[in-house]
């Protein structure tokens, strides 16, 4: 079937309004006085959860079978893998 | 008896209008087409870069004399017929590129990527017929500033096909500006070809494959494609955007890779390694593939240990990303890091050893036919053995210290690329010529070719171990300014009179070629008694291949079956006991 | 004879990817935008751990506050994007045309924001190679209000941002011709593969820039 599963039309605006918030949240972090580490860790985590908002709700991949998912997930781990492996040579 | 017949999905291209010439044959959507596009391109890049190798050769073998033809160079290469060091360089750095990306690759990927996979599935064509057209016109442009570097200011780049910063970053080292910004662009244009071609061949082998024409019934030359294809897709984009850093670096003052200001030049190695090692397994996984269709058929056997090789080609695959480092065991990159490396590169010997016991498996006891094609394939097998039996060496970075840099790396380069590669397209182009051209390569031409090349292959390539073992370096112009390289100065010799007998050689091949496109003899369907599907429509194929959908009962290596007389059974013949899958059916495991 | 329609994965063909041709390759060659853009912001994280005292604090180089806003003119075109997928997923004509202009036109904008920002940057001095002599953020450096060398900041910002830029514009392009079609009535409920793929490259982007906008600004 051609969409994965059948399904209602998500609530775009919604996602919207989350994306929305959360970069308003990103730009309060920035600013705070804490340690640059734990700026860093929170300000990604907040970047991953908008991109997975992206992901999953605009490009249904929320709905697509488990084949789609493999071809968005693959060159995932080899784009950690490169920039992991480098940074070694800087810090150990 | 008779195969299920399911409407054509689409009229043939050709019934419903005329093309013209061009339409036909130079903007041609056509896959076959395409593919002997890419052959023709291909295969005058592989004498150019023949060429270069020539000119190498004569540097280090007869450096005291001019050496032939040496008036037609100009002043700023040879005055007087004599090399001069920056171009013996520039002359080092393109034999590397123009081999690597502009022959072998494009042979291996362009040319049989494109004129196999939609036969040997069974599709009409490829999922993106007007993309792939894009694909074959993306790389002529490529080819042609990478053939324009040497006629710029400075010449051509002589930093090495690997281009490491900052040497290739900054003309203040070499000269060299405008050759090493042509060289980039051609590179990142090329790659978009490749990554466009790329997509298209995976879109077609998921989505095109005929009914009963399951994952394991594909044959190992068209998984081979696949894992390259997702290499090519994956890798290649790596380098595109690292090329791209060092032309900013050349051209707009970025410092990427200048450690004066923060820059990286280690980022640049690896980067380039993150691309270079899968690159090597694109350069050899089609070849493995495509060998082991022609032996199986040499042999009249199925394939020993089918599932094993599919599994080993994905375990390449997935391995061939997280050794790269040991290109770099030398580089000053942290000890740790690298200890890492030598492990994986240790490991992945594995799966290519499986390879060469079910190629032996395969061989045994077969009823073998040694065709031309079976020639060069168990030749491959020989020289990718002792290939890989060199990288095991380069593996153990005790022993890279020592020869790293040295022909030693030369001479493995050679024989996986050479006797691996090479071989295996020989074996490939004439196997898949009568199905290209509708006519057969002259055997006993294609026997002479085979046995010279691989003596004077041989001859030229093996020497260079002992050389590398001896302390000889690589890209060196002038080995006898160095007292303990003088004495090998006999073996230098020796090489290069091997190589212009080798490169003297391909001239039968060549002829053999071109002689046999008209007038070779007529070939059938079927001439090898081969079971892929490529084998039950006309050859060549018209266009759309496929009068009707074809459906696929089993898996292509059904040799020597005792279902029935012949000792083949191609992959579309419908037996008494055979069911016919549904219409867009799962279809299970053959 | 007709060509069938092609929202449903091909017929009479073993079961692939459960999906149509034009969306399983355009998520293939996404796979290899990842690996693109994962050379240059690959490089940009590399250089900064390497070398952390090129690159500028948030907002003393950059300028947070007109990116954000950029940030989320970008996200409001994604919605739009989607919307107009989901219009014609229902047959409606009109929302889909109106939906993609918009996508048209806010993509556009975002591009212009960004030459913008660019040209801002480059009047008070700061371009790919570093600083230029004379002008304000040289002088800010030389008081020690900036960092003293900011060669790879410059080199990796505008190439990233750059590259990201291009890609955009692509898409404004291949947008522009969608849109096109859509006006001429191309697409129709059974039949909207183009608007799913560009969609499908249009959020890529977005993704890529929620990315690009934490680590290189707000970090």
């Amino acid at each position: 079937m051609a969409d994965g599963q059948e399904h209602a039309h998500p609530n775009y605006w919604g996602v919207w309004a989350g994306l929305a918030v959360l970069t308003a949240f990103e730009l309060g972090v920035a600013f705070l006085p804490w340690s640059k580490q734990a700026i860093v860790l929170i300000l990604i985590g907040l970047a991953v959860w908008k991109a997975l908002l992206v992901a999953l709700y605009f490009m249904h991949l929320r709905w697509e079978g488990n084949r789609m998912r493999i071809f968005a997930i693959a060159p995932l781990p080899l784009a950690v893998i490169i920039v992991i492996a480098v940074i070694t040579e800087f810090r150990w | 008896m008779a195969t299920t017949a399911l409407p054509l999905e689409h009229a043939t291209h050709a019934e419903a209008h005329e093309l013209s010439f061009i339409q036909k044959y130079i903007f041609s959507t056509d896959h076959k087409i395409i593919g002997i596009q890419f052959l023709l391109m291909s295969m005058l890049f592989l004498v150019v870069g023949g060429l270069l190798a020539l000119m190498i050769r004569w540097q280090l073998g007869f450096p005291e004399t001019a050496i032939p033809g040496g008036a037609l160079l100009p002043e700023t290469m040879a005055p007087d017929g004599f090399l001069l060091p920056e171009f013996y360089n520039s002359l080092v750095t393109m034999h590397g590129t123009f081999m690597v990306f502009f022959a072998i690759m494009p042979l291996l990927v362009g040319v049989f990527g494109n004129f196999l996979i939609p036969l040997k599935i069974g599709a009409p064509d490829m999922a993106f017929p007007r993309l792939n057209m894009a694909s074959f016109w993306v790389a002529v442009p490529a080819g042609i500033m990478m053939l324009a570097g040497f006629f710029v200011e400075g010449g051509h780049s002589g930093a090495g096909w690997t281009v490491y910063a900052p040497l290739s970053a900054d003309p203040e080292w070499t000269g060299v500006s405008y050759g090493q910004q042509l060289w980039l662009l051609s590179i990142a244009v090329l790659g978009l070809s490749s990554i466009l071609g790329a997509t298209n061949y995976i879109t077609t082998v998921v989505n095109l494959r005929a009914p009963g024409m399951t994952w394991f019934r594909l044959p190992l030359s068209i998984w081979a494609l696949f894992i390259t294809a997702i290499l090519v897709l994956l890798a290649i984009p790596i380098l595109s955007g690292a090329a791209i850093m060092l032309f900013f670096d050349q051209t707009i003052g970025t410092h990427f890779f200048d450690a004066a200001t923060g820059g990286q030049p280690l980022l640049w190695q690896h980067l380039f390694w993150y691309f270079g090692h899968p690159e090597v397994y694109i350069l050899i996984l089609p070849a493995m593939g495509m060998v082991s269709d022609v032996i199986a058929n040499g042999s009249r056997k199925p394939i020993f240990g089918y599932h094993s090789m599919v599994y080993a080609i994905i375990a390449i695959g997935f391995l061939g990303w997280i050794v790269w480092g040991h290109h770099m065991f030398q580089s000053g990159m942290n000890p740790t890091l690298g200890m890492t490396f030598m492990i994986s590169t240790m490991l992945i010997a594995v799966p290519s050893a499986i390879k060469v016991f079910n190629w032996m498996g395969t061989m045994w006891r077969g009823n073998i036919r040694f065709h031309v094609p079976m020639l060069h394939a168990v030749a491959f097998v020989a020289m990718f053995v002792i290939g890989g039996l060199s990288g095991v060496f380069m593996a153990s970075t005790p022993v890279d210290i020592y020869i790293h840099d040295t022909y030693f790396i030369v001479a493995h380069i050679h024989y996986v690329l050479f006797g691996g590669s090479l071989f295996a397209i020989f074996a490939a182009v004439t196997f898949w010529y009568p199905k290209m051209f509708g006519r057969m390569m002259n055997p006993t031409m294609g026997k002479v070719h085979f046995w010279l090349t691989f003596l004077f292959y041989n001859l030229t390539f093996f020497p260079m171990h002992n050389l590398g073992v001896a302390g000889h370096m690589r890209r060196i112009y002038d080995p006898s300014q160095y007292e303990f390289l003088q004495p090998l100065a006999g073996i230098n010799q020796f090489i290069t009179v091997n190589a212009l007998l080798l490169f003297a050689s391909q001239l039968i091949f060549a002829v053999n070629f071109v002689v046999s496109w008209f007038r070779g003899k007529r070939a059938t369907e079927n001439p090898w008694e081969d079971n892929g599907l490529e084998w039950t429509v006309p050859s060549p194929p018209p266009h759309g291949n496929f009068a009707e959908v074809p459906t696929v009962y089993r898996g292509p290596y059904e040799f020597s079956s005792p279902d029935v007389s012949e000792d083949y059974l191609p992959q579309t013949t419908r037996l008494a006991t055979d069911r016919t899958p549904a219409a867009g059916s799962e279809g299970g495991s053959a | 004879m007709a060509h069938p329609v092609m929202m449903d994965p091909p017929r009479q063909r073993e079961v692939g990817a459960d999906v149509y041709n034009e969306k399983l390759g355009m998520w293939i060659f996404l796979g290899s935008e990842v690996m693109f853009f994962t050379a240059l912001i690959g490089s940009y994280i590399i250089l900064r751990v390497g070398y952390p005292q090129a690159f500028g604090e948030p907002g003393q180089i950059l300028n947070v506050p007109v990116t954000a806003s950029n940030t989320f003119l970008l996200i409001c075109s994604s919605v739009t994007m989607v919307k107009a997928f989901a219009a014609i997923q229902d047959g409606d004509q009109r929302g889909l045309r109106l939906y993609l202009l918009a996508t048209v036109v806010i993509g556009a904008a975002f591009v212009g924001v960004q030459a913008y920002e660019y040209t801002a940057l480059i009047h008070e001095g700061f371009i790919p190679s570093g600083y230029i002599e004379g002008r304000h953020f040289a002088e800010l450096a030389a008081q020690g209000e900036l960092p003293a060398n900011v060669g790879i900041y410059g080199s990796t910002f505008y190439t990233m941002t750059g590259f990201h830029g291009f890609h955009v514009s692509m898409g404004v392009i291949c947008m522009i011709f969608v849109t096109w079609k859509a006006f001429k009535g191309k697409y129709t409920a059974a039949d909207h593969r183009g608007v799913e793929v560009i969609g499908l490259y249009w959020h890529f982007v977005d993704l890529v820039w929620i990315i690009l906008f934490t680590i290189v600004y707000l970090i």
